[in-house]
């Protein structure tokens, strides 16, 4: 049976009449016991189409979907009854077993090309995809059958956008991001653990408006959610300048609210909203809780050395040092420092490319040696 | 006799599968298996790592009881290490304790849960006028009027309250018509709604659940505002060993934690209060009453009537380690109460003490039926297993068709007591606190007080004795709700207490003297942290050696309830519960699933790595990269 994405689109495919399409919308609006006041509605629903979204879970905690139904604008409702139409998700959708994979099939044949592909969580690859299962299938498999239809893929949180908390050393299921997978579509990645809510919403919200997906940048981040660090935009930033650090949880410093450098913060490198836009619009985020920044938006930040550790440690910038600084810290050496982090940053930018292509080559190479293998059998 | 498989089982956290073997002819479950089918390897990741970071990796368990890790975490380390926290520290824990705890019921009433009660198909028969006046009715007859102790409330009036007028209603059931007509069906897509369970309720329930399912769907972000002045943000609040690091002061204006930030907090716990008592608790309450008397949803009692086990709860003031955890519990939910089905007075109460957890034979696990090697019941702290994979019955690892009963068949562990499978969560704790009380073995605190009048309200209301009611799918439902209620007194508790405390003089807000490893001495330590989270009694168990993390082990409270069958003690309470549920149509078991998400599965909590001591799960793969030669 032919698929229609509206009503309206039946009435066109079928070559009927504009006028005979609002003669049926009338009936309807009479059929369903509105007023017909309400014939514009009935109208606007039948021609409207909602951007359909698939939304997967695979290797995650679904803090992402938590975070998701946290935003205060838009509104949870307002994304799911006016923003999009979300067909298929584990997390929220009524049905359940073979009822809802059917009908996840027949979304995904009526809509081929058109939905966009919301994931959530990593892939495990290694004992056959089995550490996820999900309706008898493994999330690999599922993954690689509903990207193809897909018209763009989000990647939502930190696991599906770099492999996350599994990927973290040393990856008991071989756990990889969904761009080592999926090489031919267009993929928004929008990592944190979880993010801000409006950053989640904020894509859907993008597209809604505008009717494109967000300007990127070079590692596929919606540049205006991940385009600056947090040090650049963090309230505490001018006590960094001053040299007034908190030396440790609850002494003087960490009382008047100054910088958390010292305890470890990640500020410096991590590219996120949480000092422009913050959490629960503008009340707090972690550095202004008292909490050095753990850098959940970035690669690999788990392995990124002891999360207390100060940057210089880890990083292996040297910095001089920072604990002679005191109050009496020059301007310039801040300057200085920011300038060497922006190198690191930048270096660090490199290696991760080159990590992601040899990943992929590996992968295809072993996609490769399978495919010959079943040759041979 | 027909083998229905329901996979995905949506509206959870994480991936769980069950198949079910039921007589078409008279709906009887004649056997049931629960699968949790995704395993992700934490306690193998935090291995060798820095104990003060591990809370930041073991938080990320799960998202949705989002803190109720971190907190056991912490608490497991401070264990090992011997550290007290101090008063600030512990009391802004427990608020956000409590803040776990409302926030996860809710959600999970409203909006995992719900649909397997109220349809929008019936909710489109509804008369808005008479929806108006069942809420009226709901506000009359099924509130519970209880509260804990209150010294600063600032809330005049309540903030958020149900709309109870014809317009409104009937402007809602406009919005639902538009969304069934207009063809995109969203997440109403493909349930069963013809199942004859829908009918149970009047159309005129099913429009105001539905209301209140979008309602709070935009209301619930406020309820974990403490997380986010507290811990930063929310889910994954931040924590720290030693107490927490939003520190206090009365003088500084960039403070984490100043008269404004509480200010915010105390806002957010009376509007959590309004959420619980004028919406959730009526509308659960008024569903469950009129399911219990037609008869529906009073099966389904897994392992409640049984054996049910907890930890405690709420632990008044800073304890010195898990042997001193209980006893300053407000609700001393901690042992096990045996044959509660037989009526109160005849049930049997265990006590669990601190010098219990250190026993080798009191808790332990097994995984014979979960896919790891080793079968041996072992004790968390030496927990060890390597997952050995072995897929569906007919060995497929990729693609199942059914799973193999009698081999290994879960990620699930099964965690026992004494030798013996247990249920725990709401449910449990109320069996457990009401049995002390009535059999005299405690003098009630406030909270026990309360949660004993929750008890006796509700079975006026429902007019039952409670061994009738509480084991059942209905029960947990029921108790799920009255906990919210405990739990956002809990807060408004603890808050007051924080306020007076910092009112001496006192703004410590952590205990820093053992923050550098350099003050602890090499050689091994061994802790176990606590934490009676939204689904039951959590427990995190850590071996610390040489300033490093030597073991970690979770046992959750999921892995309690969803655990594969013992061969010993049988069935765990998934399973028990959905063989003594009665299924009206073979093929659309919604009342299994509703007996299933009465326990809100929690999967990706439930199944993680047990490590061994040298043994890596990685050896298992020969490529670096996607390696996967288990074949």
């Amino acid at each position: 049976m032919e698929r229609y994405t509206s009503i309206w689109d039946m009435y066109q495919k079928k070559g009927m009449s504009r006028r005979s399409f609002i003669k049926t919308c009338t009936a309807m609006t009479a059929m369903l016991g509105l007023s017909p006041s309400m014939l514009s509605d009935v109208v606007e629903a039948a021609e409207k189409r909602l951007p359909v979204v698939i939304w997967l879970h695979g290797m995650e905690c679904t803090g992402c979907t938590e975070s998701f139904i946290r935003s205060a604008s838009p509104l949870p409702t307002d994304v799911l009854i006016n923003m999009i139409s979300l067909e298929y998700d584990d997390t929220l959708a009524a049905a359940q077993g073979e009822p809802f994979e059917n009908h996840l099939n027949e979304v995904v044949k009526a809509n081929y090309g058109n939905y966009f592909l919301a994931v959530e969580g990593a892939v495990p690859t290694s004992a056959d995809g089995g550490y996820c299962m999900i309706g008898g299938e493994n999330f690999l498999d599922r993954l690689k059958t509903l990207a193809a239809g897909a018209k763009a893929i989000i990647t939502y949180g930190s696991c599906s956008s770099w492999g996350g908390i599994q990927a973290a050393r040393p990856n008991p299921t071989q756990s990889v991001e969904i761009d080592d997978i999926i090489n031919n579509k267009p993929i928004i990645k929008v990592p944190g653990c979880p993010p801000i809510p409006e950053v989640m919403t904020g894509v859907l919200a993008y597209y809604t408006m505008f009717g494109s997906i967000p300007p990127l940048d070079s590692r596929d981040c919606p540049t205006q959610f991940f385009g600056n660090r947090i040090h650049d935009t963090c309230y505490r930033r001018a006590f960094f300048n001053a040299g007034m650090f908190a030396n440790s949880f609850d002494d003087e410093g960490a009382k008047a609210g100054w910088c958390l450098y010292k305890l470890g913060c990640r500020g410096p490198e991590t590219y996120s909203s949480c000092g422009s836009l913050r959490w629960w619009q503008g009340m707090s985020y972690p550095v202004q809780s008292g909490y050095p920044c753990i850098g959940c938006t970035a690669k690999n930040f788990w392995d990124n050395g002891p999360l207390y550790s100060r940057l210089p440690v880890y990083a292996g910038i040297q910095l001089g040092n920072i604990d002679k600084m005191g109050a009496f810290a020059t301007g310039a050496m801040a300057v200085g420092i920011t300038a060497h982090m922006a190198t690191s940053t930048i270096q660090k930018k490199k290696r991760d490319a080159k990590e992601r292509r040899e990943r992929k080559e590996a992968v295809a190479k072993q996609a490769a040696d399978n495919v010959s293998q079943e040759e041979k059998k | 006799m027909k083998r229905v498989v329901v996979d995905p089982v949506t509206r959870i956290e994480g991936h769980l599968r069950l198949e079910i073997q039921v007589d078409e002819s008279t709906g009887k479950v004649s056997d049931a298996l629960s699968s949790g089918t995704e395993w992700r390897g934490l306690e193998n990741i935090v291995k060798d790592r820095d104990p003060r970071e591990v809370w930041a990796f073991i938080q990320r368990i799960c998202g949705v009881c989002t803190s109720a890790h971190a907190l056991a975490s912490v608490r497991a380390v401070e264990d090992a290490l011997g550290i007290k926290i101090p008063r600030n520290a512990h009391y802004i824990r427990n608020i956000m304790g409590g803040t776990i705890n409302s926030h996860d019921h809710l959600v999970h009433f409203y909006h995992l849960y719900a649909f397997d009660w109220v349809s929008p198909m019936e909710a489109l028969k509804a008369d808005p006028a008479a929806t108006a006046a069942l809420q009226k009715s709901l506000l009359d007859g099924y509130q519970l009027p209880l509260q804990g102790p209150i010294q600063y409330k600032f809330s005049g009036y309540p903030k958020i309250f149900p709309q109870a007028s014809a317009n409104y209603f009937g402007a809602m059931k406009d919005k639902l018509q538009k969304l069934v007509e207009g063809g995109q069906f969203g997440l109403f897509a493909a349930n069963w709604w013809n199942h004859p369970a829908y009918k149970i309720l009047p159309p005129e329930v099913h429009l105001l659940a539905i209301t209140h399912y979008l309602n709070l769907l935009n209301l619930q972000r406020d309820i974990v505002i403490p997380h986010v002045v507290f811990g930063g943000k929310n889910p994954h609040p931040h924590y720290v060993v030693g107490g927490m690091g939003c520190a206090i002061s009365m003088n500084d204006m960039n403070a984490p934690v100043n008269t404004a930030r509480l200010d915010i907090v105390a806002g957010a716990i009376d509007k959590t209060l309004d959420m619980i008592n004028y919406y959730m608790l009526p509308d659960a309450l008024a569903i469950c009453a009129i399911h219990a008397k037609a008869g529906s949803a009073m099966d389904g009692g897994g392992l409640s009537g049984e054996r049910v086990i907890g930890f405690g709860g709420y632990p008044e003031e800073p304890f010195a380690g898990h042997m001193d955890f209980a006893k300053t519990a407000l609700v001393r939910c901690d042992g096990v109460v045996e044959n509660f089905a037989q009526g109160v007075a005849n049930a049997k109460y265990y006590p669990l003490e601190g010098k219990d957890f250190n026993e080798k034979d009191v808790i332990v696990e097994t995984s014979r039926h979960s896919w790891y090697k080793d079968n041996a019941d072992l004790h968390p702290w030496e927990g060890k297993t390597n997952p050995n994979y072995t897929g569906d019955i007919n060995g497929d690892k990729a693609h199942w068709s059914y799973l193999d009963q009698k081999g290994k068949y879960s990620w699930v562990k099964t965690p026992k007591w004494r030798g013996k499978v247990c249920e725990t969560g709401p449910l449990a704790r109320y069996i457990i606190v009401y049995t002390k009380v009535k059999q005299s073995i405690i003098a009630p605190t406030w909270a026990e007080q309360m949660m004993v009048a929750q008890i006796d309200r509700v079975s006026a209301l429902l007019g039952m004795p409670p061994e009738k009611w509480l084991p059942s799918t209905v029960g947990r439902t029921i108790t799920r709700a009255l906990d919210a209620q405990i739990a956002a007194n809990m807060e408004r508790f603890f808050f007051d207490k924080l306020v007076n405390n910092i009112k001496t003089g006192d703004t410590t807000i952590a205990n820093t003297t053992k923050w550098n490893p350099s003050s602890w001495t090499d050689g091994e330590f061994k802790g176990v942290g606590m934490f009676e989270a939204p689904r039951g009694a959590l427990s995190h168990w850590v071996v610390i050696k040489d300033k490093k993390v030597k073991n970690y082990q979770a046992v959750v409270p999921t892995t309690w309830n969803a655990c594969p069958i013992d061969d010993e003690s049988g069935h765990g309470s998934f399973e028990k519960s959905m063989i003594d549920t009665h299924v009206a149509i073979a093929d659309q078991p919604l009342e299994i699933v509703r007996a299933i998400r009465s326990f809100d599965p929690c999967l990706a909590c439930a199944a993680h790595v047990y490590n061994s001591k040298k043994e890596t799960v990685a050896n298992i793969n020969t490529d670096p990269f996607i390696g996967c030669s288990t074949k």
